[in-house]
């Protein structure tokens, strides 16, 4: 909605400029987002006549022009434009202009010709191009013939008007109008409206009943369906006034008698709509909803199929419009009608919605009947738009109003003490100043004697149905910065979050001091991604839920793997050169307990991580090592470790997109905890990844499950600990883990840990053997140890290795 | 005898004071005259054969020769080490300059900063953070607001449907509904609900089909209008800076009854009129208002009993402007050279 000042000013007097009107209505709810101060930067743009033209004896695309501005001397401007001739009026831009798009003109010369100004075009001038046609916005702006020559452009343009452009919101369709506009308007400044008086002259003897029937079918869909007829139409443009008007308010004129509905429509805020009579087979309109399979050909000549839940008006053989839509093209009016049928109806709000979306149709009207029209003033409408066009001597009019209004709008009653509405805004405004405000409104307040006040709401806020409604009248005329700021009373209650998230974040915190990044990305996926993860075919990974209306092609699925998500923000970190990657993610996978979804799905929190590159920050003196599978595994080990997961066991196994030979399972049981793997050299090619990855994914139900919320701090010990090394030749795929069970499980009491400090393999060590060397620390809690213990110990550790894994014991 | 003494302590002190080298000269200095068999020693050794009268006055010379040198010995070590040590400094001289080694550190992604932020300060007066599923129902993400289908203010939304009732949930207000069903009718809640919402917008500077929002609720005997603005007030100082100023317009959302838009004076340009808040001094940053009756009623509670107000805020928009930036998208492309400066 947009609507011009002067338009405004026609029906209300104020003082306040555009801007403060603009402040005074958005600080009252009825937000104004912009303000064009049409006009502006035409100062020195005026009316020019060409005299002569002649082509540029230096180029092959400019033209020398004589211009008449008014003035004594012709003026020389030089134009690049090729759409002017001798004789036509054009906007000149004279030295000194400063244009709206912040080009100055000065003197000049164009390839060695003098040049004193600039012929415009629309857009130049900040025009409005959307009530433009082609030829209009294509090269310089062409004015009407009998302009006259010298007076400022913006006159002659119609620009000197200031524009407020509204975002309504949808609660206030009284306020796509004019007229409810200016009742605001009057409320805020304390000026009286100048209401226009709306009388029509009933000059022709036929009685339009005689003439058309209307009919309601659909009850439900249609409440009011008000007609006249206009006969001895003469179909022509409407005057320049009322083409301003509606241009200011973004509409483009047609001709007078569609100019007239759309006029009354922005006035009043009621929609319209005129049909050619003699087009009108039975002459009969019939509010109802479309049979399935029924063709609807409206004006934009476009052929539709109903799917029979749209409301049309019919005439006696087929729809001639889609209802608050669009009118049909057979019953369009055009220069050859003469008679003209004016409806004004009301139709419900949600089905215009559903229609106007379904066939790709907004417009000006449905807006309007989708917030709500005021239903009482179909009749004044009419008669309006009769009175505009007769003042046209356009038409003549027929007697009286077809008129179809089944069920009668009730003015609705709310009932408000003044306490209530205090209670609710924490503030202390006296009754008489609420009284006032919702009389301002036009809503009549009747005190009940008990305190409290009956108000009549008027007919065309059909948003205030309660109480609480009635306090924000109250509140956004008294105004929102006259409230007090207090803070909430009451039970006194603790801020906690919930244990879960609680655990969420403490796992980024840990990942974030072992150094990785976290990313948040989107929850969308498609089928493409799984393929390049190599997700097999029966995976219920490929169970992903399907979006009904997804914004692209590749986010058609609600995510299932929170890996794909890692994987695809290192490639492009990759495809930047950031060729160091430590990334993690903590986010939920959704997965369907059937499909199609018949109820809501599991939503699981997994954490995902991605490593690449170099294991420390480049530097002079950080080494060149690159990020291995053990790194990854580490940053898992040291997670589980913070989140107090102990005794759980490591083994090798398969993942999705890892490595099958460097993929480790961490396992409580049969629950995997957490798995950590080489990207899968196939998926990093998939993924044009060109270096060795990692990655690990964890489940964060699973982890929390596992996690000891019990911390028990241990004792320093008193006494010393004894180290012995362990180094021992194996077979090259013997798991060190189970090394390190046969250590453990062998210990006695003394033993407290081992650590695996040396691997080795190669020269001096037979081909198919390793070298594994432990340090094992042991420790009393009440004494110092003997040598001779620890060696007991010691030695039956080795002894059980030896046998175990027919270990060789390296001296 | 004296004389020799005197002769022995002078070539000693000289000799002391000549060294030059390092602290093991100085030692067999101490031992040539000092040490068991050092020639100073020796006297004292010889002592036996003087007179009685004698050997006190011998004694006594010879000892202060002897703690005469062996203070010289003292204040020469100390000279030498200073010297050793002064020496070994200058060899172990490194250039400073020298970037020191990087440390391997991570960082939280900066919308995670400013919730944990949003958290901590309504945690801190008292409001508890609560959760809701991100594939939600129709029911709960519009109709139990007080939406019903077809309602125009739908559009304000479009929303990724899965199927006729079951779509991304398109704000975090569907917790506001589940969050009453939890409790005993109308017993009072103070909550959050911070979360991922889903809306069909294009993806550009300042849209995203998925982004981070936080809804607010506070319902209890009492709650008045004026209590939502002292909320929001106070929040605001905190998550911004005690100095921005806070200014409420009337709006409309279903929910909600009077509805408020809250606007802060800009933070880039103090207010001033900049390109970030279009030259007009003030930045919309929430919605909010009290709590509509038919949304307490449809959950269970009694707005005659009791009332409350609720709010929602996007947290892209809050971090982008505390920190100047000024594409959404930067969030979710998650280049490491912007998530390494939070």
């Amino acid at each position: 909605m947009q609507v011009s000042i002067k338009w405004l000013h026609d029906y209300i007097d104020f003082t306040e400029t555009s801007d403060e009107l603009a402040d005074k209505l958005t600080m009252a709810g009825i937000p104004v987002e912009n303000v064009v101060h049409a006009g502006e930067g035409l100062e020195k743009v005026v009316t020019g006549k060409v005299e002569s033209i002649e082509r540029h004896p230096d180029s092959d695309h400019m033209f020398i022009t004589q211009m008449n501005v008014g003035q004594p001397e012709l003026v020389q401007v030089v134009t690049g434009a090729q759409n002017v001739k001798q004789g036509d009026i054009v906007p000149v831009a004279m030295i000194g202009a400063k244009l709206p798009n912040g080009l100055k003109i000065s003197k000049g010369k164009l390839r060695g010709v003098p040049s004193n100004g600039m012929l415009c075009s629309a857009d130049e001038l900040k025009m409005d191009l959307t009530t433009l046609t082609d030829e209009q916005k294509d090269g310089i702006y062409i004015l009407p013939a009998d302009t006259e020559i010298g007076i400022p452009a913006k006159d002659a343009l119609g620009l000197d008007d200031d524009i407020l452009e509204f975002e309504l919101t949808a609660n206030r369709g009284d306020c796509f109008s004019v007229f409810g506009l200016v009742r605001e308007i009057a409320v805020l400044t304390g000026n009286t409206p100048k209401w226009p008086e709306i009388k029509v002259n009933e000059d022709d003897d036929v009685s339009t009943a005689d003439m058309i029937k209307i009919g309601i079918e659909a009850n439900d869909l249609c409440s009011r369906f008000s007609a006249r007829v206009l006969k001895n139409v003469k179909v022509m443009e409407s005057p320049e006034w009322m083409q301003v008007r509606l241009e200011n308010a973004g509409i483009r004129a047609i001709n007078n008698i569609v100019d007239v509905t759309n006029f009354v429509m922005v006035e009043l805020g009621q929609p319209m709509h005129a049909y050619d009579y003699d087009q009108i087979a039975g002459k009969s309109l019939t509010a109802r909803r479309a049979v399935a399979g029924e063709n609807l050909h409206t004006l934009d000549d476009s052929s539709r199929t109903a799917k029979g839940e749209e409301l049309v008006i019919a005439d006696s053989e087929k729809p001639a419009g889609l209802a608050g839509i669009m009118g049909g093209l057979e019953s369009e009016v055009t220069e050859n009608t003469t008679t003209v049928v004016l409806e004004a109806a009301a139709f419900n709000g949600a089905s215009i919605r559903r229609t106007a979306r379904s066939c790709g149709l907004r417009s000006e009207a449905s807006g309007r009947f989708e917030r709500g029209v005021d239903e009482t003033q179909t009749m004044r409408a009419l008669d309006r738009a009769a009175q505009l066009l007769q003042d046209m001597g356009a038409c003549t009019v027929t007697k009286g109003i077809v008129d179809v209004y089944p069920v009668e709008k009730q003015p609705v009653s709310v009932d408000f003490t003044p306490e209530q509405i205090n209670k609710r805004l924490g503030t202390d405004i006296p009754a008489e100043k609420m009284v006032e405000i919702l009389e301002s409104l036009d809503f009549k307040c009747e005190a009940d004697g008990k305190g409290g006040y009956h108000v009549a709401v008027p007919s065309w806020r059909n948003d205030v149905t309660f109480m609480e409604d009635i306090s924000e009248e109250v509140a956004r005329i008294y105004g929102f910065d006259n409230i007090q700021s207090t803070t909430p009373e009451g039970t006194m209650v603790q801020g906690v979050q919930s244990p879960l998230q609680d655990f969420i974040d403490h796992i980024k915190i840990t990942l974030t001091h072992i150094g990785l990044s976290e990313e948040l990305s989107f929850s969308f996926s498609n089928y493409d991604i799984l393929d390049k993860m190599l997700v097999p075919a029966d995976s219920p990974l490929r169970n992903a839920i399907p979006l009904m209306n997804p914004f692209v092609e590749e986010a058609q699925l609600v995510r299932t793997s929170l890996l794909a998500s890692v994987i695809e923000n290192a490639v492009r970190n990759l495809s930047r050169k950031n060729e160091d990657i430590r990334l993690y993610d903590v986010a939920p996978v959704f997965y369907p307990k059937s499909l199609p979804l018949t109820e809501l799905p599991d939503e699981v929190v997994k954490v995902a991580g991605f490593m690449c590159g170099r294991r420390n920050p480049v530097g002079w003196n950080t080494g060149d090592d690159m990020i291995d599978f053990y790194d990854a595994k580490g940053v898992v080990e040291e997670l589980l470790a913070r989140r107090n997961i102990t005794r759980y066991t490591v083994e090798a196994g398969e993942y999705t997109a890892m490595h099958p030979g460097k993929t480790a399972l961490f396992k409580k049981g049969k629950d995997i905890i957490a798995a950590v793997g080489e990207l899968h050299p196939q998926v990093a090619e998939n993924f044009g990844i060109t270096k060795k990855a990692y990655i690990f994914e964890m489940d964060v139900a699973t982890l929390m499950k596992y996690s000891s919320a019990k911390f028990n701090f241990d004792v320093l010990p008193k006494y010393p600990a004894v180290f012995r090394d362990l180094a021992i030749l194996v077979d090259k795929d013997v798991n060190a883990s189970d090394i390190e069970k046969t250590i453990i499980g062998n210990g006695g009491k003394y033993f407290k840990r081992a650590v695996l400090f040396d691997l080795y393999t190669g020269k001096q060590i037979d081909a198919g053997k390793k070298s594994v060397a432990f340090t094992m620390l042991f420790q009393s809690n009440d004494k110092t140890l003997t040598d001779e213990e620890v060696d007991e110990s010691f030695n039956k550790i080795v002894a059980a290795v030896e046998k175990k894994f027919d270990a060789e014991l390296r001296k | 005898m004296e004389s020799k003494i005197e002769q022995l302590r002078q070539e000693a002190a000289k000799a002391i004071k000549d060294v030059a080298g390092t602290l093991n000269d100085l030692n067999d200095i101490r031992v040539k005259y000092l040490g068991k068999k050092g020639e100073l020693t020796s006297i004292l050794r010889g002592m036996g054969q003087l007179s009685a009268e004698d050997r006190p006055r011998i004694g006594q010379i010879v000892n202060e020769a002897r703690q005469q040198l062996e203070q010289l010995i003292a204040e020469k070590n100390q000279e030498l080490k200073a010297k050793e040590m002064a020496k070994r400094l200058a060899s172990e001289k490194i250039d400073v300059t020298l970037p020191g080694r990087p440390t391997n550190h991570g960082h939280i992604h900066p919308l995670t900063v400013t919730l944990m932020q949003i958290k901590n300060i309504f945690m801190r007066m008292g409001f508890s953070v609560e959760e809701g599923p991100e594939i939600e129902k129709d029911y709960y993400n519009f109709e139990a607001l007080n939406l019903p289908k077809d309602h125009p203010a739908r559009d304000m939304q479009d929303s990724f449907y899965i199927t006729e009732d079951i779509l991304m949930r398109s704000q975090t207000s569907p917790v506001q509904a589940r969050t009453m069903e939890a409790h005993e009718p109308n017993s009072p809640i103070r909550m959050i609900a911070p979360g991922r919402v889903y809306r069909r917008d294009d993806y550009d500077a300042t849209h995203s089909p998925m982004f981070t929002q936080i809804e607010g609720m506070v319902i209890d005997k009492n709650i008045s209008f004026s209590d939502l603005k002292g909320t929001l007030e106070d929040f605001l100082r905190q998550i911004f800076n005690k100095d921005v100023k806070v200014r409420l317009r009337p709006s409309f959302f279903p929910f909600t009854e009077p509805s408020t838009e809250v606007d802060i004076s800009c933070v880039m340009c103090k207010g001033q009129g900049c390109r970030v808040c279009k030259g007009t001094g003030w930045l919309e940053i929430l919605g909010a208002g009290m709590i509509h009756p038919n949304v307490l009623k449809m959950s269970g509670y009694d707005p005659s009993k009791v009332s409350g107000f609720a709010f929602g805020m996007g947290v892209e928009r809050i971090t982008m402007l505390k920190y100047g930036i000024d594409d959404l998208r930067l969030f979710y492309d998650n280049d490491i050279r912007l998530l390494e400066q939070f």
